[in-house]
């Protein structure tokens, strides 16, 4: 807006990214380093005979759970998309009864603890057999993100000039000719923003793994977490498993940053 | 020919009865079944499950096989003799009254900074700072367990060369220091987020405001205190709805960062529900202090929510 930065002005803006970067920059060189030049050097200092040992290490305790966890949020963001989608278009242009209402009620999804359901969960879960399984996993995350999937489509739908619809309408078509072959083929960028933002939430996720599975089906998460309470000497090994866990949503994040941006701005944007 | 021309123009110009009309009227049969049929799974688990859970709160039974025995209001009574759940709560507190301005403010500098700088640079700095807001809490603990580590971490290291003299911190070791050490830890990662929504937020704040005030010779400190900064207030409200959230339902970071350690000193309640539930199984419990949670988060959430509503109304 101003564009009078001074050379003061970047020198702060790098200091603070080295800062912000410290964390990630001791992770890529301890995950390097053997376990004697772990304890012979400090972290900030590169690994002088940089090693994959602990990666590979890292990579075979872990790789179950990465399958798991790509498993389900693979599912999961695909399904709650789709919903979000539907949802959204009836909510925005198929005007009803009580949308609002319904779409408040809905919202309030968003920020729920989940803590508040999770007892209840292990019940239904076990009742309806999907307990401790892939997908059991996918079906409570699929839910769970059903209310900001809506948010992001109802925002997509309602900046969409109904004039675009209504030549469709003259022509008899139906809602659901004109979510398909209208609504659906314009609405990839909200697909994209949903799923990214999804994506990321789901396989960053801690609570429902760890109370919902055991053993085998543990996502990445989970396992990454039990790493560290149980070879917490070895902290090469410990970081070269954060990197390998972090390495899906900091890619998803570098390639498609300003669609989860935009993800991330959809709840401010409304206040 | 022209009749039907005059007809299009008629339904162009009543397009509100058209999107009036009610549901399922008019073949949208397959949209109106995954419409109901996912509403209703929705509501279910999270209205259902949250009403199961007030229900369980109020009986007592040990392990999953609920007998729904009504007992009042024990679980509630039992939580205001627990030492653990005061000290949770004060925890609690302690991340609202300093997790939350600190999040804020340095996220107010970052914005302002990255306004300064405009442009490219702009951008990559912001893709620098919100790098950890995109991360799962368990890859940031990780990170943090090992920059503060007592021998080897980072911190340590660090302060002991800049200072020139040897001097360890115990960040996370010592009962005193170590909710701060998450306090800092967790500044880290949202005060990216909260740069990115002010950001977004002096973006629109009208060209001409700001040429105005510059013609009236404005420096660029008035320019952010008096101009820019009051006008953020909606964003700065959004802003702090979504960190009060997370200061209540703080659960993850904590969990693998120090897990309530050393002793209790850095439980809160979410950690305290999950232990309570889940390492020795008193559910009922387990469930009135999820409860808890849930009340204080909702009674942030709704206003919240009726008043941004009303406002899209308007």
């Amino acid at each position: 807006m101003l564009n009078k930065a001074s050379l003061a002005t970047y020198i702060v803006l790098t200091i603070l990214a080295f800062t912000y970067l410290l964390p990630f920059w001791s992770v890529l060189t301890t995950a390097l380093k053997s376990d004697v030049e772990v304890r012979m050097t400090i972290p900030i200092v590169p690994p002088s005979n940089p090693t994959t040992m602990p990666l590979l290490k890292a990579l075979e305790l872990m790789k179950q759970g990465l399958l798991n966890s790509l498993l389900f949020t693979s599912f999961a963001t695909i399904l709650s998309s789709i919903i979000g989608s539907v949802n959204g278009f009836m909510l925005s242009k198929v005007k009803f009864k009580h949308a609002d209402a319904v779409f408040l009620a809905l919202s309030v999804g968003i920020f729920i603890p989940y803590h508040a359901v999770i007892i209840p969960l292990i019940t239904v879960t076990s009742k309806t057999g999907v307990y401790n399984s892939i997908l059991g996993m996918t079906i409570v995350h699929t839910t769970y993100g059903i209310p900001i999937c809506t948010l992001f489509f109802k925002n997509f739908f309602d900046e969409l000039p109904e004039s675009i619809l209504n030549a469709a309408r003259i022509d008899g078509a139906s809602d659901f000719t004109i979510y398909r072959r209208i609504a659906l083929p314009l609405s990839w960028p909200a697909f994209i923003i949903t799923g990214v933002f999804q994506f990321t939430s789901i396989w960053n996720d801690f609570l429902f793994g760890v109370v919902l599975t055991k053993g085998s089906n543990q996502p990445a998460s989970v396992v990454l977490a039990n790493l560290l309470g149980t070879t917490a000497a070895e902290w090469n090994v410990q970081m070269a498993g954060t990197f390998i866990y972090a390495l899906p949503v900091v890619t998803v994040y570098l390639l498609l940053g300003k669609y989860l941006i935009r993800g991330y701005l959809a709840g401010a944007i409304k206040g | 020919m022209e009749a039907l021309l005059n007809n299009k123009l008629f339904f162009i110009h009543n397009s509100q009865s058209l999107r009036g009309r009610n549901m399922g009227s008019h073949g949208s049969l397959p949209l109106t079944i995954v419409f109901i049929a996912s509403l209703a799974t929705a509501f279910f688990f999270i209205y259902g499950l949250i009403g199961w859970n007030v229900l369980l709160s109020f009986t007592k039974s040990m392990g999953l096989i609920t007998s729904y025995e009504l007992t009042g209001l024990t679980q509630y009574v039992k939580a205001g003799s627990d030492p653990v759940f005061q000290i949770s709560l004060k925890n609690n507190l302690m991340l609202i009254v300093l997790f939350i301005p600190g999040s804020i403010g340095l996220g107010l500098l970052l914005a302002v900074l990255l306004d300064l700088v405009g442009g490219r640079g702009e951008t990559l700095y912001r893709t620098i700072y919100l790098l950890p807001f995109s991360l799962s809490f368990v890859t940031t603990a990780s990170m943090w367990a090992w920059m503060y580590n007592y021998s080897y971490g980072v911190v340590n290291t660090l302060l002991t060369a800049l200072l020139g003299r040897a001097l360890q911190v115990n960040w996370l070791g010592d009962p005193n220091i170590a909710l701060y050490s998450v306090i800092l830890a967790l500044i880290w990662q949202f005060s990216g987020y909260t740069a990115l929504v002010f950001l977004a937020g002096i973006k629109s704040i009208p060209e001409s405001q700001i040429n105005a005030a510059r013609i009236d010779g404005a420096s660029a400190f008035q320019l952010y205190t008096r101009i820019v900064i009051p006008q953020l207030k909606p964003w700065i409200l959004s802003a702090f709805v979504v960190l009060m959230v997370f200061a209540l339902k703080a659960f993850d970071f904590i969990y693998v960062l120090t897990n309530g350690g050393p002793g209790v000193s850095t439980y809160v309640l979410a950690l305290l529900m999950f232990r309570r539930a889940f390492f020795e199984t008193d559910f009922p419990y387990g469930a009135a202090l999820a409860t808890i949670l849930f009340t204080m988060v909702i009674s942030v959430v709704v206003p919240y929510l009726l008043l941004s509503s009303r406002k899209g109304e308007k």
